[in-house]
């Protein structure tokens, strides 16, 4: 791991809290109002740090310590990413596993907290989220696979970096492809419309913010922060597969990677503003729908 | 192989003990843990010799006897399966002794621990014989001590029936067997596994016969889709020490016949390695889906067992078809994977059985949705089975990972090779698929089983069960932890075994193996960062100090704990999503609402399947009503159709 | 990217699964039109250099099946005052999953075709796909007009797959081609009328109550 990964991730830790922003500010501008700032959830990861924790005396250590689970999930699965599109600071064969494998901790981890607490509203999430990831999970491998078809490798490291760049001229109609899936993997994951409103606070028709009902203070924070950087994890995958950064020199890259995570969040924001919410039952069938797009990519590349 | 001798020994030893000592049963208790303990102590060390590579020469016994001499040897293949044995079977040995402790007065139960003993003893059999003869021998044992033990609460009738089902099965298993090991030795008549190796190429479709014959028998041990019918109802039906050993062991023994065939046929056609990818995927897939149905927590666990014999099976699917297209490192890579999820899976089932039992032995009851905020009652058996749960859905930094990443990357690097082996690289999305379902059903188990507040009175009053019940449960999560942290201390043996089972030199696996190194790093390091963060959070909240309250809810004041979520509610949408395979009857009226899983094979192919073939034979009946002179005339009527034959065929007296 | 003919047809797959995956009629035929516009530019397109023939070929196309048939579809709706499907036979995740299965069995069929291969290699694979997912959504469909549409879609299908073979052809293939379509359509419009107004309803499962 050198000084200049060491440096990307810090800027992508310090930064994740911004891309949810610039999606609500894209939307509120789309809606005709002013909305709040961008740097709306700084501040309230301050306050919430500030404040004091309340646990529901039916919770056991397992609700204690998801919020923990969950964000260093996140920032072990950071590593595995190359941020400057050449190589990861940590990278084996088959790691796109151990990423994989990450994500679902924080959310086995959450999903327990919510049951933890004993009360029908957590549950509800709980099963909603296991019913989307049951959908969004081989959607991820499919796409994975393509990437491995693409590239003849299968480390993280490789399939969005220098291999990847190179394979873009051959096979451009199918990463387009795996790219669409990833974005609306994106959304799914992270509990976007049209699969979840971010916004809506009635627990009838949340997901993702139901099942932390009862987090406070600075376990809502990180839980917060980790929402906010799986989003920009999400958005640096797309970004890696539409805009292969190998050819570029190290800072110039990391540049291209934050404007396109910029882009990935207005994207957020418009999908948002022009899209209604989907009926539950009709999620899966959104996630199977990119599950064929990526399955289209990879009969491309084996045609 | 003295030291597996002396182990063996030890063991039955400490079941006859057990046994005649039935009558002070402190003493008993206590010779059974030493003798049983020392007796796995030994085979375990064998087991882990031969796996470091001593080489174990076999040993002969009888030469002169009919069907061939007895051959006993340890290679790597047997020595990890042996080295499951031993583990899971102290395990549930030790466990067993204070389960059964409460019925001492109105069952056997010190016959139980000895027919444990000789379960154990006899699986350790089967998988040192290299000759077919005591194979066959071992395995019948087995199996027959595996149903008595199954029958343990034989006043029931669903546990009879069970037992039954189970005795059918695995007798057609042994039969076909018969017919494997009959057609391969052919003229020669030397059973010897040696001999078998060294067979001359099949002619016309014996070769396939019998691959097709040793995958059925196999899987109806192992207990893949569509052979999978008396799983759930045995497992469930049995004491759980005993569903321990068996989910975790015995139906493995499918698993180690179905590696030895391919050790000693060489490499199989490729269709038999679609056919096990293939069986291997349904398997897992539906296994999933049918335990999300299930009301009963060892039926449920049952059904994952079915689940992770399709992983198993898709890491034997995908080494077959590096076999049989010549890729060897992708063979290597699927038998590795397929043994160390093998392992794994013994660990982690077993612990899982054997949680479930404590909380089953404290309650009274199975069913799921009358349990609720165990954890709060029985800390270290809820905290080893939460260990389980994350192993068994593959979570990193735990053992579940390390054979699901090792089964990844055999079929991602099938997929990414050239030609027909391509498609094997869609088995990945179907493993994301089954673990993401193992991911909602352990959710579920633990959130509904352990979490929240008790929905019921028999679980308000579980407490810890004694010190022989933990202790069992807690080293099985520690081996789990141990396994998951340090791939590095298992992969290259699982490479070793792997390539034995390809007939390739250890060599060739060195590039999977340099992969073991990182990944050590990678789950070590995040081990110790979970642990730095919660000292650093504990820290941190000791200093500031918190609240409590009631669960908040969003306001709700007057929550009941017959208001949470139950496990029928938070599986519905997935089931609702899977009804065409899932088998889920519902029943509603105005009052009252009810989900009834069922086993669709079981009810919609073998029970039809055995009436209609009950209904020919009671048709046949008038045939043999006892008379004299019927039977007279039978003889009569064969006479001169044995006449007849010989004319028309022209051959003489 | 190597052609714009290319995009054309990965944008007619994309469109099939489009017709698969939705459950509101006018997108149904919003679609459609869009595939009708995509298999109006695709003779100008391939043909080796710009003729008359061929875009009059293409313009006609994008006529009737960009422009008439949508309108005449829209018509349909706005008359039976029907809004949207519901669950197919098979259930919608299904359909979806048949879909993606028929594109895969596509290519792999189109591969082992004893034809010779035109000058644009995806064309075959992209037409028997449609075909298969035309033929799909005709049978698994409850509601008429989808099953029409799904008729639409086949018939986009067998139009792509003569484009292979038509390099030069007389006019008079074209012209029995879109005839064919015209006939089919007008069939299934009065067959739908009918239907709507027996039953007050366009669930052709209940044509099943005919038989007594």
């Amino acid at each position: 791991m050198t000084w200049e990964e060491v440096a990307a991730l810090g800027i992508l830790a310090l930064t994740a809290p911004a891309v949810p922003g610039i999606a609500v500010k894209t939307k509120s501008f789309l809606t005709g109002r002013r909305g709040a700032p961008v740097l709306q959830l700084y501040f309230d990861l301050w306050k919430l740090l500030r404040k004091g924790t309340v646990y529901s005396r039916t919770t056991t250590w397992v609700f204690r310590a998801a919020p923990i689970v969950v964000l260093a999930s996140l920032i072990a699965a950071a590593l595995f990413l190359p941020l400057d599109g050449r190589a990861a600071p940590v990278g084996f064969a088959g790691d796109l596993v151990a990423f994989a494998g990450l994500l679902a901790l924080g959310r086995f981890a959450l999903v327990l907290a919510g049951m933890d607490t004993g009360s029908s509203f957590e549950g509800m999430g709980a099963s909603r989220e296991v019913t989307i990831a049951t959908f969004a999970e081989p959607t991820l491998f499919l796409c994975f696979i393509a990437l491995v078809l693409a590239t003849g490798d299968v480390s993280l490291g490789g399939m969005l970096g220098a291999p990847l760049a190179a394979a873009w001229p051959g096979a451009g109609a199918s990463l387009s492809l795996v790219g669409v899936s990833l974005f609306v993997l994106l959304l799914a994951e992270n509990s976007r419309t049209p699969v979840d409103d971010p916004a809506t606070h009635l627990e009838l028709t949340m997901i993702h913010e139901v099942i932390v009902l009862d987090h406070s203070g600075p376990d809502l924070a990180l839980i917060l922060y980790g929402s906010a950087l799986k989003l920009a994890l999400f958005g640096v995958l797309v970004v890696s597969v539409f805009v292969p950064r190998a050819a570029l020199a190290g800072p110039v890259a990391l540049a291209v990677l934050f404007g396109g995570l910029g882009a990935v969040a207005v994207a957020v924001g418009v999908v948002e503003s022009v899209m209604a919410r989907l009926r539950l039952s009709r999620v899966p069938q959104l996630l199977v729908g990119a599950a064929a797009l990526a399955l289209f990519g990879i009969i491309l590349q084996l045609h | 192989m003295t030291l597996v001798a002396v182990g063996l020994l030890l063991i039955v030893l400490a079941g006859v003990a057990a046994t005649a000592l039935s009558r002070w049963p402190a003493a008993a208790a206590w010779v059974f843990r030493v003798l049983f303990g020392a007796g796995c102590v030994a085979g375990g060390i064998a087991a882990l010799a031969v796996l470091a590579g001593t080489a174990v020469p076999d040993v002969r016994f009888g030469g002169a006897a009919p069907f061939g001499a007895w051959v006993f040897g340890l290679d790597p293949l047997a020595a990890v399966f042996l080295l499951a044995i031993v583990s899971v079977g102290a395990a549930c040995g030790f466990y067993g002794l204070d389960y059964l402790a409460r019925e001492r007065g109105h069952r056997a139960v010190g016959a139980a621990h000895l027919l444990l003993a000789l379960l154990v003893t006899a699986l350790a059999v089967t998988v040192i014989a290299r000759a077919a003869i005591p194979f066959l021998v071992g395995w019948e044992v087995m199996a027959v001590l595996a149903y008595l033990l199954v029958v343990h609460e034989h006043e029931r009738r669903d546990v009879r029936r069970a037992g039954l089902i189970y005795l059918a099965v695995t007798h057609v298993g042994i039969l076909l067997l018969f017919a494997v090991f009959a057609t391969w030795a052919g003229e020669t008549g030397d059973l010897s596994f040696d001999a078998l190796a060294a067979h001359p190429a099949f002619v016309a479709g014996r070769g396939a016969m019998i691959l097709v014959l040793a995958l059925i028998a196999f899987g109806l041990k192992a207990g893949s889709v569509p052979f999978h019918f008396w799983l759930p109802e045995a497992h469930a039906a049995a004491p759980s020490h005993v569903s321990a050993l068996m989910s975790g062991v015995v139906i493995k023994m499918g698993i180690y016949g179905l590696l030895r065939t391919l050790v000693l046929f060489g490499a199989p056609p490729p269709w038999w390695g679609w056919v096990v990818l293939a069986l291997g995927a349904c398997s897992g897939v539906l296994g999933v889906v049918w335990a999300l149905a299930q009301h009963d927590i060892k039926r449920l666990l049952a059904f994952h067992s079915v689940e992770n014999i399709g992983i198993i099976l898709l890491g034997v699917g995908a080494g077959a078809l590096g076999m049989a297209y010549g890729y060897p490192l992708i063979a290597v890579l699927g038998f590795a994977g397929a043994v160390l999820h093998t392992i794994n899976h013994a660990l982690f089932k077993s612990l899982l059985f054997l949680g479930a039992g404590a909380v089953i032995h404290a309650t009274h009851t199975r069913d799921i949705d009358r349990f609720g905020g165990v954890a709060r009652r029985m800390p270290a058996t809820a905290a080893a089975f939460l260990v389980g749960s994350a192993a068994i859905v593959g979570l990193p930094p735990l053992n579940g990972f390390v054979s699901e990443w090792v089964i990844y990357q055999t079929l991602l690097r099938g997929g990414s090779a050239g030609g027909a082996i391509q498609l094997a690289g869609l088995g990945a999305m179907v493993l994301a698929l089954i673990g993401a379902l193992a991911l909602a059903c352990f959710a579920k188990v633990v959130g509904v089983m352990y979490l929240g507040e008790p929905r019921d009175i028999a679980a308000a009053g579980a407490r810890e069960p004694a010190a022989g019940m933990i202790r069992p449960v807690v080293g099985l999560a520690a081996a789990c932890i141990a396994i998951g942290l340090l791939p590095i201390a298992v992969v290259p043996a699982a490479l070793r075994v792997g390539s034995v089972v390809a007939g390739i030199a250890p060599a060739t696996a060195g590039p999977a193996a340099v992969a073991a190194g990182p990944a050590t790093v990678f789950t070590a390091g995040l081990t110790a960062a979970l642990l730095l963060a919660w000292a650093a959070r504990a820290a941190v909240v000791r200093r500031r100090g918190h609240a409590e309250a009631a669960t908040w809810a969003c306001g709700y004041a007057a929550a009941t704990p017959r208001m949470a979520y139950t496990a029928s509610s938070f599986a519905a949408p997935l089931l609702g999503a899977f009804r065409s395979v899932a088998g889920v009857r519902t029943t509603r009226t105005a009052q009252a609402f009810a989900t009834h899983p069922s086993d669709p094979v079981l009810e919609r192919v073998v029970l039809p399947a055995w009436h209609g073939v009950r209904a020919a034979a009671m048709a046949l009946r008038p045939m043999q009503r006892g008379g004299l002179q019927l039977y007279l005339l039978y003889v009569v009527l064969a006479v001169v159709a044995l006449l007849f034959y010989l004319f028309a065929t022209g051959r003489t007296l | 990217m190597r052609s714009p003919a290319q995009l054309i047809l990965l944008l007619v797959v994309l469109s099939d699964l489009a017709v698969l995956g939705t459950t509101r009629l006018s997108s149904c035929i919003r679609v459609l039109a869009a595939q009708g516009l995509l298999l109006g530019l695709l003779p100008v397109l391939l043909a080796p250099h710009l003729t008359v023939h061929a875009v009059s070929l293409g313009l006609g196309t994008v006529v009737v099946k960009a422009v008439v048939l949508p309108w005449f579809l829209a018509w349909a709706i706005r008359e039976a005052a029907v809004r949207r499907e519901i669950e197919p036979l098979v259930g919608f995740i299904a359909s979806q999953l048949l879909g993606a299965l028929a594109l895969a069995l596509a290519f792999a069929i189109a591969a082992r075709l004893p034809l010779p291969t035109p000058q644009q290699p995806l064309l075959v694979p992209v037409s028997l796909a449609t075909l298969m997912i035309g033929f799909l959504v005709l049978t698994t469909r409850r509601k008429a007009l989808t099953q029409v549409v799904g008729y639409l879609i086949l018939e986009n299908g067998i139009y792509l797959f003569g484009l292979t073979q038509t390099e030069s052809v007389p006019f008079l293939i074209e012209l029995g081609v879109l005839l064919a379509v015209f006939v089919g359509v007008f069939i299934m419009g009065i067959v739908v009328f009918h239907i709507n107004r027996e039953f007050d309803s366009l669930d052709s499962t209940r044509l099943t109550e005919l038989s007594d």
